[in-house]
Parts: C-alpha cells; structure tokens; sequence
C-alpha cells in the first residue's frame, strides 16, 4: 500500500562532494542545473535503497565514516544527493525540490548531534520558535505545548536559562523536545543516546516508544548504542560499503554469519 | 541514461534566455540581487505576522542604528566644522561669497554625509551581522532553522535587510543635520576660542538661507533614494556572505572582512551610478541656457 510507507529511497547516490550542504544565499533552481561530476571511486553510497513504513522505528548502525550522519542530512534535505529518488509517505519529491524547507514541511523533523539550539534564545523560546513561526495556536496553547514538551524532557527547572548554560546531555534533551513539540510524522535522531547518562538514556527509550505507539511517528535513529534497537524491539540496518543492509532484528544480527555482523557485534556476544 | 531536461525542449530563444539567466545567477551579484528579492519576498510568505516581524525589524534597526549614535555624532560635528572652516577659509582667498551654501550641500549632503554613514554602518553593523549569522552557519543552527521549517532567509536575512535599510536612512538624515548644525556651533567654538581669524561673517541664518536655497529637486529624491541603496546593499552584501560561509571556522573572519570591503566597493559604483542623475540635470539646465 503507497500510504504506508512513511519513506521510501531508491537508488541513492551520494558523493562527498555533496556534503558541502545547502547553500541558503543561492537560489535554489541554481544548484539543480549545476552540473555534478560523477565519479564512483568517490562515493559514500552507491545505489542504496531503503523502505521505512509509517509507524515503525529503525535504527542505522555502522563503523564512522560510513556517512551515516551525512545520510539522515540528506533525508532531511539539508543536502542534495548525486542522484536518487525519494518518496516521502508516499509522495515523490523531485531534485529540484529536494530543499530543507520543503520537506520540513511535510512533518519531518532532525534532532542534530550537537542539539544545534539558537544561542541567543533561552531553553523556553528554543522550544516556542518554531511553533510561533508556524501560529500552532493560541499563545497560550503554544505555553501549554512547550511546558510539556519540557516536562518530558525533564528540562522545565531550566526553562529561563541559555543553552550555553547547560550540559551537552542536556542540550541534547532540549532538541528532542524541540522537535517532538513540533509533532513530526517522521522524526530523524542523530545519537540521541551518546551524552546521556544511564538514567536519562532510560527514560528516553520509553519516551521514543510512546511517540511511535500513540502519535504513529516513524522514527530513524542513528546510534551506535546497538541495545538500544533490542530494547526498543526495532529492527537494524547497517551502512557498510556503500548499501544499506536489509533491516533486521538485534538477534538475527546476533547470531548471523555476514562479515559486518561479526565487526561490530564481536563485543556484544561476549557480554551476553 | 541521460534524461531530457526541461530547458532542453525550449526553443533556441529560450535556451538563450535560459543561458541568460544561469549566467546572471552564477555571478555574485545576481545572487545577491536575487537575495534581496528574496528577502523581500519572504514578507509575504504564509507565515507573516505583523507583530513578530515589526518586533524584530526594531529590534534590528535599534541595533544598526542607536548603538552606532555616539560614533556617528562625534564624527558628523568634527566632519562639518572642518568642511565650514575649509570653506570658509578658501572663500576668503578665492573671493567666491555666494558658493558657500552650494558647497555645503554638494560636500554633506549630496556625497559625504551618505557615503560616511554607509561606511560607518558597514563596518560596524555589515561586519556583526555577517558574523552573527556566520557563526549561526558553523554551529548548524541555521540548518536547525531549516529542518523546522524556519526558513533562514525570513527569519535572519529580512530583518536585517529591512531594519538597516531604515536604520541607514534615518542616520544619514541625522548625519547631513548634525554636519551642518552641530558643525557650525563647533566652528563658532572654535572660532571664539582661538580669536576670530577666519574674520568671516558667519552666522546661522546665513548659512541656512544659503544651503536651502541650493538644494535642488534632485537633491531632495536623492536624499531619501541613496540611504536606501546603501542600507540594502550594506544588509544584503553582509548576510550573503555570511551565508556563504562552508562549514569551516576560519571562513568566518575572511567573510566579515569581503563584507566590509566589498560593501566600500558596491557603495561607491552604485554613488557614481546616481551620481549620473545630477550629470542629466546639469545638461538639461545646460541647453537651457543656450
């Protein structure tokens, strides 16, 4: 069914001169005529394909560098790929439209690895931004919003203060809310987990489960903590020589044969 | 597999006029051009509120134009008593009376109270924005801004474009009036401390009468049309290459510094531009008179 699937990328190619990121000083129909170089040797990915349905969590693992980061700023928009197709619920999103602005508008929301806030704004502002930006409802409704979204994240004792104030963990947790006060239907997290202690890394992981269960919002998480999918009951997908791999279960990766398995679970069949 | 393009079906024309325009957008300039229009543009977009853009475009006028006051004051007072005293003093030896008040509004009003302003205002209020929204560009925030659907133009370029478009006129105004007045109260100053050498009979209503009779037309569309330029191109110079800053922390300082040097340079090409207007009038009044 075309309505299921919240994402759905074909054929993707990605070289490393595209991570140079959207130019916002430009036009934007400049860079579509641009003409890209193609050469394979210089590729992050080739030919990758993926399929997220609407409601279902993923997480990417894979050894750094593998342009993991550089793939969910491409979903994102942030950066344009060589070549590829994209169909966000269903809906295909041609190059030339391929821009931030035009698919945070089809509800996709990205969570930076650094929390990315406005310096200049305090914590409660950060999280109001958007929201105002948008006229999501009355001010006071907009105040509502924003107070549970803190109390969620557990960051109200420092609404009044300024992000440069806080820890990273923290910042990070504010971002999430920022975010999740936005009500993405696809909601991208660069490691959410790296940087948080083991309290909040806990109740993190049941705050990403009640998204997806009440509000049906597909999740893609970029981590390194590979517990976290066996916890969540996701599946996992590796980016490992150019492809994404097939999404499967953390067991199924467990106890599998393949050579990207064995590197990167050697660890964790030892422990458990 | 080569995909036929859209502007690969037009006409031979069209593929001209197509060229046309890819060659003006790849230069600086174009895009800058197509910026400010952009800027412009996004006023209008469906997430305009009144209130929101008229707090943030006060907010940035109050920034480019309050905070560079002091500077300003100082320089416009010493600026005109120096151009009073210059005048005066080559009066006296060349024995042109009646020039004095077409001086004064060629000097301060027409060229160097504009051209000033815009130089002040570049290198202090070009030089913070474009570092502001630079450092916004390394730390990602204004690819944040993107993901949530905050387009960075709206949200940083046009209340900067709009608040120091309106902050530069209203200072280039007070410049061209402190020149004049605060400048003459400094050369009575001066005058009375050193004893009266410049023997000259200067007095306010002399040097009002004689300035306002000078001013031409011309003079008075081109004091609010010149601000106006350089502000939008003091604003838009700045957050472009501010823009244009890759992901790389030693860009930053290079931008600020291409703004600043770069705003000199399309100030003064877009004053000799207007400067041609002047040029008409004179050869209109000029076959008058033969």
């Amino acid at each position: 069914m075309q309505n299921a699937t919240a994402l759905r990328i074909e054929d993707l190619h990605l070289s490393y001169k595209d991570l140079v990121g959207e130019r916002f000083s430009k036009p934007k129909t400049l860079s579509f005529f641009e003409k890209q170089m193609h050469s394979p040797e210089k590729e992050l990915l080739s030919g990758a394909n993926l399929t997220l349905n609407s409601g279902e969590t993923l997480c990417i693992g894979g050894p750094s560098g593998t342009g993991k980061t550089a793939l969910l700023r491409v979903i994102a928009g942030l950066n344009r790929p060589l070549s590829g197709k994209f169909y966000y619920f269903g809906e295909y999103i041609p190059p030339e439209r391929h821009t931030a602005l035009e698919i945070a508008k089809r509800q996709v929301g990205l969570v930076f690895q650094n929390g990315a806030l406005i310096s200049n704004l305090r914590i409660k502002d950060n999280i109001a931004l958007p929201l105002h930006y948008h006229k999501r409802g009355t001010p006071k409704e907009i105040e509502d919003k924003v107070n549970m979204a803190m109390d969620l994240m557990r960051v109200r004792t420092h609404a009044n203060m300024f992000p440069h104030q806080l820890s990273v963990g923290m910042q990070k947790r504010v971002a999430i809310a920022r975010s999740w006060a936005m009500d993405p239907k696809l909601l991208l997290m660069d490691e959410p987990t790296a940087g948080l202690d083991n309290y909040n890394r806990r109740n993190l992981l049941p705050l990403i489960d009640n998204m997806r269960i009440l509000f049906r919002t597909s999740i893609i998480i970029i981590t390194h903590d590979l517990l976290m999918a066996k916890e969540l009951g996701c599946n996992i997908c590796f980016l490992y020589k150019g492809q994404i791999t097939e999404p499967r279960t953390f067991d199924y990766w467990l106890n599998s044969d393949t050579e990207i398995a064995k590197v990167l679970f050697r660890d964790l069949h030892r422990n458990a | 597999m080569q995909e036929v393009r859209n502007w690969q079906k037009l006409t031979i024309f069209g593929k001209a006029f197509h060229r046309f325009g890819l060659f003006l957008m790849k230069r600086t300039v174009g895009q800058q051009v197509a910026l400010f229009f952009r800027a412009y543009a996004s006023l209008f977009n469906r997430s305009r509120s009144f209130k929101a853009d008229t707090k943030n475009i006060i907010a940035q006028a109050f920034f480019t134009g309050v905070e560079i006051f002091p500077i300003l004051f100082i320089v416009a007072t010493l600026f005109g008593a120096v151009v009073i005293m210059e005048v005066l003093t080559m009066m006296g030896k060349m024995g042109f009376d009646d020039v004095m008040g077409s001086l004064m509004v060629v000097v301060v009003i027409r060229e160097l109270g504009p051209i000033l302003t815009a130089f002040l205002i570049a290198g202090r209020s070009g030089s913070s924005l474009t570092t502001y929204i630079g450092s916004m560009v390394i730390n990602s925030e204004v690819d944040a801004l993107a993901t949530m659907g905050v387009s960075p133009i709206r949200y940083l370029v046009m209340p900067g474009l709009i608040g120091g478009t309106i902050s530069t006129f209203v200072m280039t105004i007070l410049f061209s009036a402190i020149a004049i007045g605060c400048g003459f109260l400094a050369t009575q100053a001066f005058s009375f401390l050193i004893g009266d050498f410049i023997h000259a009979k200067l007095t306010w209503s002399y040097l009002s009468s004689e300035i306002l009779d000078a001013m031409s037309l011309t003079d008075f569309v081109l004091i609010i049309v010149k601000p106006l330029v350089f502000g939008s191109i003091i604003t838009t110079n700045a957050c472009y290459q501010a823009l244009n800053i890759p992901h790389d922390i030693r860009q930053v300082p290079k931008a600020t510094s291409r703004s600043v040097i770069k705003s000199f340079l399309y100030i003064v090409i877009a004053d000799v531009f207007m400067s041609i207007f002047y040029f008409l009038d004179y050869m209109n009044e000029l076959s008058k008179i033969l």
